[in-house]
């Protein structure tokens, strides 16, 4: 919100307190003024216009004006045509930087001298004006803009939901009045009653079919107004707050509502019908939409309305959608003499819902939508009332229309005062915590006992408990006061420290960064039909507000968001990638996409091999290794792996990964399509575990006793034919080679010479040893022999030298 | 020769003109050997000598002995003195070369901030808590005082699944969650995880971030703990001239709510125009635990009070290792991720 420093100064005396003095006070007291900008008018003066014609020669239409400045009369050429004789004007010299940033220079345009510049409201940062020269309603020509206009200081404050009542300069000023501890010189309620005859509630009749969602409505009725444009201050006030001004009525309606926070609207009264045949008064009917009904709103905008809006109603059509936007037909314009004002009270959840079915938020439901109390709409309307009468020169009826059917609940909260030290952790003194809250309109009163019986201002509904009562008296008394403190006291009851699932996944971390890995953090949120092209969107959960349709589901798995990887640093110039990623799937039941996922922590790994069969092994293979380092890393038992099929994967090189009888995922090579759908090159190979078994196999490794004695090595080269797995040998192996066989490792398979058709060699290396004693060739021959024995019979091997 | 200064004389020349450690250690054993040495031979008649020649032929036999020591000891220095002068111009390299890549790969950058922050808040005796990303309802909004038509709600625009089902907003229900789970303070815990809003991206915010939320429930805990908490964390991660600031705002789960900030790391707090001449950074919320909050999560808020603050790992980060645009966090490019 915007806040002028000028306008806070109605209320409050500032004297001595600049403007930025000010938004560090606000900024600790809770309103955070996130910038400050400072329009220095002090170089502008002020000159009447005392002839304008046009220019004689330029092709564009310029015109040329002599200006009066006091001690001496320049010629300056501009090109809007308003500074008619007679206009007050805001000028410029040569040598002069305006507001807006341009320096004016000495000029000579097709022949003629121009001697400056006349300002608009845009080029003095006065407004987003800047239809035309800026014309001022009174001034001395000579003098310099401030004698007129002060220069500005406007803050840009963000202002939290459950303060609505600081949307309003009033609520602002009554901030600051009691963090300088000055008085406010403004009461909340304007002492201010209409007085004219008859009775205002004779001249219309109002009605709410809705109290839910208004509990408040006031009409009040001014007659014989004068609409016109407003004064100068009043529409430099709008202006730096950025309402546009239109004529003084709808004015003083936004310059209430910026003063006050109680948005209000105006209406034509001649404009507004009456409800049955015969009824000369105006109904005012607030009431749901029909179906079918439609309003042309203030912005020009025809809107369809639905049962879900609210809206203000006449006798015979709605007339504006409640606490949004008017509509035109009804709307104040020059030829308006009488005038119905509104303030009301709109339930917040209601109008926001309505602001956004139409997808249009102004100031007045901004306001709404955070919920304002009830009573400020009589303080709003007084205060226009009284505006009205003095700038618009209306009558102002007595006794307004004011349907009031749900009053707002006065709220007291009962404070014990030694809640403030013991929350805040510092001592503030009785008497300064009292003062402090009557200093925000609080009320207090010491029962017997010593607890406060604390009654909150009207328009203060977001203090309801005593902890709001502490940070009232915390935020004023300064939270900097208050010391830097640890919790600590003598503790029977703790929780051990145990290490985190990530610290406990950062061993795997540095098996995978000594691997050349690379770790990501993708989205979760990814494409639904890529999902579906993949074939693993059975158990995906779908957005059903998504921003957009790549990233509209939860993904399944996040071997796809690494492809995704890979082709990125691809076409960034990166043709070998390994990357991982440790995060959770989402896996909803089939069926069921009401019940929370199962959302498993995985482990994914994806790296590029080359384009060829033999290069997509080795990199299966050396996938393998990254795998098995990363579960010895953990201490957990070594995997085995089960040839399957898996959706994405390779259908000859896919690998359940299994431990302890438990699947944990899969690794292999990908199929062609899910890399080429991603426009990757070559074949790649990924993994994807489950990480939590990985974790709960885990074991604090136990120190082995270091051999004592010699190993003997023995290579074996064994021939079979091509269906039986190197796993299958290698159990045989062991199997077979009793006691003395330490390790059997397969490091080579090979085809070719020697090697008859349909079989392959697969090479192992055994490693042959005892505990007790150092081992002779004649004993590891033996057991080598039935090895070989067992080989043959199982597996009907032949053997290679 | 029985001389033993002749004996020493002969044996430096020998020493002079050896050109490896294996010849000096060959006059070694020659001269010095314990048994069959030069020297020791010549003192082998010693004990028929005359007690006076005794002494004399001791001592000179002593000072050969130490002066063939001392030939060889600089003898030896010497020659590896040469050695080394060889090598040096023999086996010269150019050390400016560099070194084959290593290749090694990158934990993420979040990953170690997050480690950081962990690390840091363990050593005050904080327990980490996770919980799921799919939340109900209730977890993310109503357990934390924000019913439905709440006007602080739309700081929280959510995806959801179903009208009871969302991506969660932020990891307090993890807060909610633990309570329960916990029962009885003293509960200290931290929550970090991914969180999910419906921002459009952008350099500043993403619809997906990751948080770290803190949470004290125990007796008398007050708003200067929870100043002090945060100060320490800020200080051991960014150092400690850092200082931290809290002001007041509004959260429906806390009160009194607050913003923290931390004063500006280029102008120490001066103004500048990285932190856009206010001296601080905005970095989180925290506040005082609200009682129904607690009571929502079952604990009884007469007996028991609490704090908690929230903040996001890529804000961390950001100011850590001044990175200006919050995608290159998710988007994987390995020119960035390599970098930390």
């Amino acid at each position: 919100m915007k806040i002028s420093y000028d306008w806070l100064s109605d209320f409050v005396d500032l004297k001595g307190i600049g403007a930025k003095e000010a938004a560090d006070v606000l900024t600790r007291l809770g309103v955070e003024v996130e910038s400050l900008a400072i329009v220095d008018l002090s170089a502008i003066v002020i000159g009447k216009v005392l002839e304008q014609v046009p220019h004689p020669k330029s092709r564009n239409p310029l015109w040329v004006h002599q200006v009066d400045l006091g001690d001496r009369v320049e010629q300056i050429i501009a090109g809007a045509p308003n500074a008619v004789p007679g206009s007050l004007v805001p000028v410029a010299l040569p040598g002069t930087t305006v507001p807006n940033g341009k320096l004016v220079k000495d000029l000579n345009i097709a022949g003629y001298r121009a001697r400056g510049m006349l300002c608009s409201a845009e080029e003095l940062l006065l407004g987003d004006d800047h239809s035309g020269i800026l014309i001022l309603d009174s001034g001395r020509p000579g003098d310099p803009l401030t004698s007129v206009i002060p220069s500005q200081a406007i803050m840009d404050a963000e202002v939290t939901s459950n303060r609505p009542d600081c949307m309003g300069h009033l609520g602002v000023a009554r901030e600051l009045a009691a963090g300088l501890d000055r008085p406010l010189t403004r009461d909340f309620m304007p002492a201010f009653t209409g007085t004219a005859d008859p009775p205002g509630r004779d001249l219309v009749e109002v009605s709410i079919d809705e109290p839910d969602l208004c509990s408040r409505y006031i009409g009040g009725v001014i007659r014989g107004v004068k609409v016109g444009p407003s004064p100068d201050w009043l529409r430099r006030r709008l202006r730096a707050c950025g309402v546009r001004p239109i004529n003084n009525i709808v004015d003083i309606g936004n310059y209430v509502m910026l003063e006050y926070a109680q948005p209000l609207h105006v209406f034509d009264l001649a404009k507004l019908f009456g409800g049955g045949r015969g009824k000369a008064i105006p109904e005012i009917r607030v009431r749901r939409a029909r179906a079918g009904e439609k309003l042309l709103c203030l912005d020009g905008v025809e809107r369809e309305l639905t049962s879900d809006m609210l809206v203000i109603a006449d006798g015979r059509q709605p007339v504006a959608l409640a606490g949004i936007i008017g509509g035109e037909d009804s709307a104040v314009t020059s030829e308006t003499v009488d005038v119905l004002l509104e303030a009301a009270n709109f339930s917040g959840p209601s109008v926001r819902q309505t602001a956004r079915l139409i997808g249009l938020r102004t100031e007045a439901s901004a306001r709404f939508e955070k919920g304002l109390p009830a009573e400020l709409a009589l303080a709003g309307a007084r205060r226009a009332a009284s505006l009205i009468a003095e700038l618009a020169g209306g009558t102002v009826h007595r006794d307004w229309a004011d349907v009031y059917p749900r009053p707002q609940e006065p709220v007291r909260v009962r404070l014990r005062p030694a809640l403030v030290d013991e929350v805040l952790g510092t001592h503030v003194p009785l008497l300064e915590s009292e003062s402090i809250l009557k200093r925000l309109n609080f009320h207090v009163r010491v029962l017997d006992d010593g607890e406060w019986d604390v009654l909150p201002p009207v328009f203060r509904l977001d203090v309801t408990i005593p902890e709001d009562l502490v940070e009232e008296v915390g935020r004023v008394h300064g939270y900097d006061r208050i010391e830097p403190t640890l919790p600590g006291r003598r503790r029977d009851r703790w929780s051990p420290s145990l290490p985190s699932v990530d610290r406990r996944l950062d061993s795997v971390r540095e098996v995978l960064a000594g691997a050349g890995f690379n770790e990501t953090w993708s989205p979760a949120l990814v494409s639904g039909r890529l999902l579906e092209g993949l074939r693993i969107s059975a158990q995906a959960l779908r957005v059903s507000n998504a921003l957009s349709d790549d990233m509209d589901t939860l993904r399944t798995s996040l071997v796809p968001s690494l492809v995704n990887v890979v082709a990125l640093n691809r076409d960034r110039g990166r043709s070998d990638a390994r990357a991982y990623e440790i995060a959770a799937a989402f896996l909803s039941p089939v069926g069921d996409k009401t019940v929370q996922p199962d959302e498993p922590l995985r482990l994914a790994a994806v790296a590029t091999a080359g384009a060829t069969a033999e290069s997509g092994r080795q990199a299966f293979y050396a996938m393998k290794s990254v795998l098995d380092a990363c579960v010895a890393a953990l201490g957990a038992p070594a995997c085995t792996y089960d040839r399957a099929s898996a959706e994405l994967f390779h259908p000859g090189r896919c690998a359940a990964v299994v431990m302890e009888g438990r699947q944990l995922g899969y690794l292999g090579e990908l199929l062609t399509t899910v890399s080429a759908g991603a426009r990757v090159e070559g074949r790649l190979v990924a993994l994807e575990i489950d990480v939590e078994p990985l974790l709960a196999a885990s074991r604090t490794p136990r120190a082995q006793a270091l051999h004592k004695f010699p190993a003997i090595e023995r290579d074996l080269a064994v021939v079979v034919e091509e269906t039986v797995a190197a796993a299958s040998l290698e159990s045989a192996i062991n199997e077979a080679g009793g006691p003395l066989l330490a390790q059997a490792r397969a490091f080579d398979e090979y085809r070719g010479a020697q090697v008859p058709e349909g079989h392959k060699s697969v090479a192992f290396a055994l490693t042959f040893r005892s505990p007790e004693r150092t081992l002779t060739d004649a004993e590891v021959d033996k057991v080598m022999a039935e090895v070989r024995l067992g080989l043959e019979k199982r597996h009907r091997a032949r053997f290679r030298e | 020769v029985s001389d033993p200064a002749q004996l020493a004389k002969d044996a430096l020349i020998a020493i002079a003109s050896a050109r490896t450690d294996a010849e000096l250690e060959g006059i070694s054993v020659e001269y010095l050997g314990r048994k069959n040495g030069r020297i020791s031979s010549l003192l082998s008649g010693i004990g028929q000598m005359a007690p006076a020649e005794r002494a004399a032929l001791g001592m000179a036999a002593n000072e050969a002995k130490r002066a063939i020591e001392a030939g060889i000891t600089n003898r030896r220095a010497e020659l590896e003195g040469a050695r080394l002068a060889d090598i040096a111009e023999t086996e010269a390299i150019d050390i400016t070369l560099p070194g084959p890549p290593l290749g090694r790969g990158h934990v993420h950058v979040l990953t170690q901030v997050r480690r950081q922050i962990e690390t840091v808040l363990e050593s005050l005796g904080y327990q980490v808590e996770l919980g799921p990303e799919v939340e109900t309802e209730w977890y993310n909004f109503e357990a934390l005082n924000i019913p439905a038509g709440h006007p602080a709600r739309e700081n929280w625009d959510s995806f959801y699944f179903t009208p009871e089902l969302l991506l969660r907003a932020h990891t307090s229900p993890v807060q909610i969650r633990a309570m329960q789970r916990l029962k009885e303070p003293p509960i200290y815990i931290i929550t970090p995880g991914r969180c999910y809003r419906r921002d459009a991206p952008e350099a500043t915010r993403l619809p997906y971030f990751s948080q770290v939320e803190g949470l004290a429930v125990d007796k008398g805990l007050t708003v200067g703990d929870m100043k002090g908490t945060l100060l320490y964390m800020i200080q051991s991660l960014y150092g400690r001239e850092r200082t931290v600031r809290v002001r007041p705002s509004y959260f429906p789960f806390t009160e009194p709510s607050f913003e923290f900030d931390v004063t500006c790391g280029i102008c120490g707090g001066a103004g500048c125009k990285s932190c856009r001449h206010k001296g601080w950074l905005e970095v989180g919320g925290c506040g005082m635990v609200h009682p129904q909050v607690l009571r929502n999560g079952g604990i009884d808020p007469e007996q028991w009070n609490g704090y908690a603050w929230g903040f996001g790992i890529e804000r961390m980060a950001m100011l850590k290792h001044n990175v200006e645009d919050i995608r290159l966090f998710y988007e994987s490019d390995f020119r960035f991720l390599e970098q930390f």
